[in-house]
């Protein structure tokens, strides 16, 4: 790769060390806050709290409803994400193991997908949901999360097993396997990798996702962590100790969950677009 | 291999069946209702191109150019900035600096955050009085400079931008180093053996050999830059203030098809044809993107 001097090195690393403080202090800024009382962030904004107020993170917590959006967004994450390997490695092996007609246009309609926001279509999703009383409700985000997660999923599972020889599966054929069991026995063990990348990158996605929560649910016992967040925001605007502690609150599990697996979520998040 | 049909079917239509209800029958069935003015319930009424009339050329004319404008000026904006700004940081990491896993792990952390809490969180941190941006400068002595970011029409679209660039950035980074590094290492090293310095590697052999992925994530932001809506949801409210200098079509939209106070008129016919208008804007890139995805394979 590039070969610097000792001079420039200490330059480039200099601008990384600064490019990474304007990426943390942020964060920093809101968990300090979250230990300090209203007073103490408007009279000493850059010093460290007094006393680290616990009450803050009590008080947030309750009154932003987090308990409640903390298990609405994994159930509805948990599951979205279970739904979308099951339907889209299935639809995957399709693809790219058998010949059969409008196999072109079946995987073109569906990549289609990935150049069409799903938002724009939020509309006829709504009445749609509503029509069939599957508005305000988890397994109503689950099905659409599923069916808006297809394209990527699919696209990416296919090519991950364009990749992979077909010769075993071919014996297992002769021999007399079905297309299921092929499918269990072998494809899914040999595309485990690729399911990994799947399964991150659309639990991130819902886990974060505002905008349809946003316009699908009302009911307060049903939201969602971004949705639940948003409404305290509205509601206890200059609040300013317990809105740093609910965003923390928010932020914090994904942050830890990405300092594990950080290079898992950097492949599976560069692959989503560019491949 | 062969397969029964009835077993074909069987692995597809789950898929293929809430894809097209979520995804496919959604944009057609926008199209359609564009022709109508309805308010969600009791009959829809025919009224032919008047909702696209009215976007277009009447009542709804300025709010719809003035959000338009900040769309395409939001897009052409982050893409010069991301795009450019994202190769030249992949160039530094691609130096292999030290602590560059920590730094390519530091880089990427906004992405993983929630669009809206990245907006509440900045929305803190820009506040006028005791935000740490106007402290910052304050303590620093540039205390003139400190200013109402988002609450001045002159300033409050181009902070958004920056956000956006804040919380964007580190996946361009990535994308872009991987496409650097994608480069067979050999060209690089018979490079530097036959003399070339630096620059003349980065111009004769990275550039026009990332210029490939660099077009691909034009196309994406395109896209991308239509759906533009937390931010300003999360820092300026669906009425897009102050004044509507922060108006996009997502917020316009928001307001026609769901309603909130100021909307110049709820109806999810005019926000279908805005949805329609939409879609036409990004069809065509839309088309050279999917062509480009199914044609690298």
């Amino acid at each position: 790769m590039l070969k610097l001097g000792t001079k420039s090195k200490v330059i480039v690393f200099s601008l990384f060390t600064i490019y990474s403080i304007i990426i943390i202090v942020p964060f920093l800024n809101i968990v300090m806050n979250s230990f300090k009382s209203l007073s103490e962030i408007f009279l000493t904004p850059f010093s460290l709290p007094k006393q680290l107020r616990w009450e803050n993170y009590v008080e947030a917590w309750t009154k932003a409803n987090l308990g409640v959006g903390y298990l609405n967004s994994f159930f509805i994450s948990v599951f979205s994400v279970i739904g979308i390997l099951i339907i889209s490695s299935m639809m995957a092996y399709i693809l790219s193991r058998y010949r059969f007609p409008f196999r072109k246009i079946l995987y073109l309609y569906v990549i289609a997908g990935l150049a069409f926001p799903a938002r724009l279509a939020i509309i006829p999703i709504f009445i749609m949901l509503r029509d069939v009383g599957l508005l305000n409700s988890r397994l109503g985000l689950i099905l659409l999360y599923m069916g808006t997660g297809v394209p990527f999923s699919v696209f990416l599972l296919k090519n991950f097993l364009d990749d992979v020889p077909i010769e075993l599966e071919e014996s297992a054929q002769i021999d007399g396997a079905s297309p299921w069991t092929i499918f269990r026995k072998i494809d899914l063990p040999l595309i485990k990798p690729a399911l990994v990348v799947v399964a991150i990158v659309n639990f991130v996605s819902v886990w974060n996702d505002f905008f349809f929560p946003l316009i699908l649910i009302s009911d307060r016992s049903k939201e969602t962590i971004p949705l639940a967040v948003s409404v305290f925001y509205g509601e206890y605007a200059h609040q300013w100790h317990l809105l740093s502690t609910a965003l923390w609150l928010a932020v914090v599990p994904v942050m830890i969950i990405y300092s594990i697996m950080s290079r898992e979520f950097i492949s599976g998040m560069t692959q989503g677009a560019i491949k | 291999m062969k397969i029964k049909w009835y077993n074909l079917l069987l692995f597809i239509s789950p898929a293929f069946i809430l894809y097209t209800i979520f995804v496919i029958y959604p944009f057609i069935s926008s199209i359609y209702l564009s022709f109508f003015s309805w308010v969600g319930v009791g009959a829809k009424k025919y009224v032919g191109l008047k909702n696209f009339y009215d976007t277009l050329f009447g009542s709804f004319k300025e709010e719809f150019f003035n959000a338009l404008w900040h769309n395409i000026y939001f897009f052409i904006v982050v893409s010069i900035v991301e795009v450019s700004l994202g190769f030249i940081v992949a160039l530094g990491l691609a130096t292999q600096i030290k602590g560059y896993h920590i730094f390519r792990s530091i880089i990427y952390i906004p992405n993983v955050i929630s669009m809206v809490l990245v907006g509440f969180i900045w929305g803190l941190i820009l506040n006028p009085q005791i935000g740490l941006i106007n402290q910052i400068l304050k303590a620093i002595g540039l205390g003139h400079f400190a200013k109402a970011w988002l609450g001045d029409p002159n300033f409050a679209f181009n902070t958004i931008i920056a956000v956006n660039i804040w919380r964007h950035l580190g996946f361009y980074v990535l994308v872009m180093l991987a496409a650097i590094i994608n480069i067979q290492p050999d060209f690089i090293e018979a490079a530097y053996i036959d003399g070339a310095n630096n620059w003349n590697v980065i111009k004769n052999i990275i550039i026009p050999l990332t210029i490939p992925t660099a077009q691909t994530l034009i196309l994406l932001l395109f896209i991308w830059s239509f759906s533009v809506f937390e931010l300003i949801y999360a820092l300026e409210g669906v009425q897009a203030g102050p004044f509507r200098s922060t108006d996009v079509l997502g917020t316009l939209f928001y307001r026609t098809a769901f309603g909130g106070l100021g909307s110049a008129r709820m109806d999810l016919g005019l926000g279908a044809a805005i949805v329609t208008l939409m879609f036409l804007i990004i069809l065509p890139v839309s088309f050279l993107y999917i062509r480009l995805v199914e044609r690298r394979r």
